[in-house]
């Protein structure tokens, strides 16, 4: 009776013990904004709008900022973005190959960026580095330095 | 999970104590010559707590025949082998692991009977290996982004002949209820020594070991009901 109570115990206990503490495991993109006269400067873009082509919604509303960190769309090859500067809209395309891989049994998969190429209509941005990456890590600090 | 572990300890906890100690002046007996023998054998049976888990638990399936042979006082020859097929439901995946089992090892009484009991406290080891397949039934990348969501792949990938070898450690008692007829409850705590995993994948959990851990361990439980077939008493 005892070992029976004890086995729906352990039966009953089989619940979910971990979560995903390397999140996010999928890398954003990250843009820093410098000033094009003096290129070690960072500077801001004064109401800044943000959205992917195709969107209604935007990731920044009419906000000042030096730096950005924007989601790639995983199920493309190419994510186009419009960067709108003071009524100004830039576009800046991202073009890669994805790739998953397994990370964890409570991460489950993560989307990898290859073979980056960048690409501006350079409206407000005068220019940009670097022009390709092989892959895009997860990290906090710029991927790319865009200059205006 | 653990904290049910911790708890169950605590049936293992013994308190010692006594309270007077005097010394009788005993008459000096003659000794007893009457010697309790004891059967020795072959003793086969089931795990039926695999069955019973299998009716609560729609996502897992499995049966486990278990025997042991009793080499002298103490030690008893053990193997268990087994079939399971179990769904593993994470954030973002949910695959299916089905094969067999064998693990085989002794068993260690530390229970001293009395008269012609015929009881055991177990400790045991084991050496465990199996066979299986196992599928990845659906995924969903982890894109963590409500902007651009990622979409469910619910295309099977089926990765054949994996293995896993594995030692473990046995804690248990076995009670003679009936006459040759033996319930038994024990726990393992198992050390996954080698594990094939699929390609870009892991094996979340294989039979006979359950649930992988992150660190490469596994815990497992029986419960049994064996009958002895008795070769000699001695």
């Amino acid at each position: 009776m005892l070992s029976l109570l004890l086995l729906i115990i352990v039966i009953s206990a089989c619940e979910k013990d971990d979560f995903c503490l390397k999140n996010p495991v999928t890398p954003s993109l990250v843009i820093d904004f410098y000033d094009d006269t003096n290129r070690e400067t960072l500077k801001n873009v004064k109401e800044l709008y943000v959205w992917a082509e195709g969107k209604t919604d935007s990731i920044y509303i009419n906000q000042t900022l030096n730096s950005i960190t924007i989601p790639l769309n995983s199920l493309a090859t190419e994510t186009v973005y419009n960067f709108s500067k003071e009524n100004v809209v830039n576009q800046f395309t991202i073009s890669y190959t994805t790739e998953e891989e397994y990370v964890s049994r409570s991460c489950g998969y993560r989307v990898n960026f290859n073979e980056v190429t960048f690409l501006s209509n350079n409206t407000w941005i005068i220019s940009f580095t670097p022009e390709t990456l092989t892959t895009i890590e997860n990290k906090t600090e710029a991927h790319v330095q865009i200059f205006h | 999970m653990y904290k049910y572990f911790i708890s169950f300890l605590l049936f293992f906890v013994f308190v010692d104590g006594f309270s007077q100690d005097k010394k009788n002046k005993v008459k000096e007996t003659e000794k007893d010559t009457i010697v309790y023998k004891s059967a020795y054998g072959f003793r086969l049976g089931m795990d039926i707590s695999k069955p019973i888990k299998a009716m609560f638990d729609g996502s897992y399936s499995g049966f486990e025949i278990v025997g042991d042979y009793r080499v002298n006082k103490r030690f008893f020859i053990a193997a268990e082998v087994g079939y399971e097929e179990n769904t593993t439901k994470e954030d973002y995946t949910n695959s299916t692991v089905k094969g067999s089992y064998a693990r085989i090892g002794f068993n260690f009484n530390a229970y001293e009977n009395w008269l012609d009991m015929n009881n055991e406290i177990i400790a045991g080891y084991r050496y465990g290996f199996s066979l299986f397949d196992q599928t990845l039934n659906s995924y969903t990348p982890n894109v963590n982004s409500l902007y651009f969501p990622a979409n469910t792949i619910t295309v099977p990938q089926t990765a054949t002949s994996l293995n896993a070898h594995w030692s473990e450690f046995v804690f248990g008692l076995k009670v003679e209820t009936l006459n040759n007829l033996f319930v038994s409850f024990s726990v393992s705590y198992k050390i996954l020594m080698s594990v094939k995993d699929p390609k870009n994948f892991k094996t979340l959990y294989a039979p006979g070991f359950n649930r992988i851990f992150e660190s490469n361990t596994g815990f497992g439980f029986n419960y049994t009901l064996t009958y002895l077939i008795p070769f000699v008493n001695k």
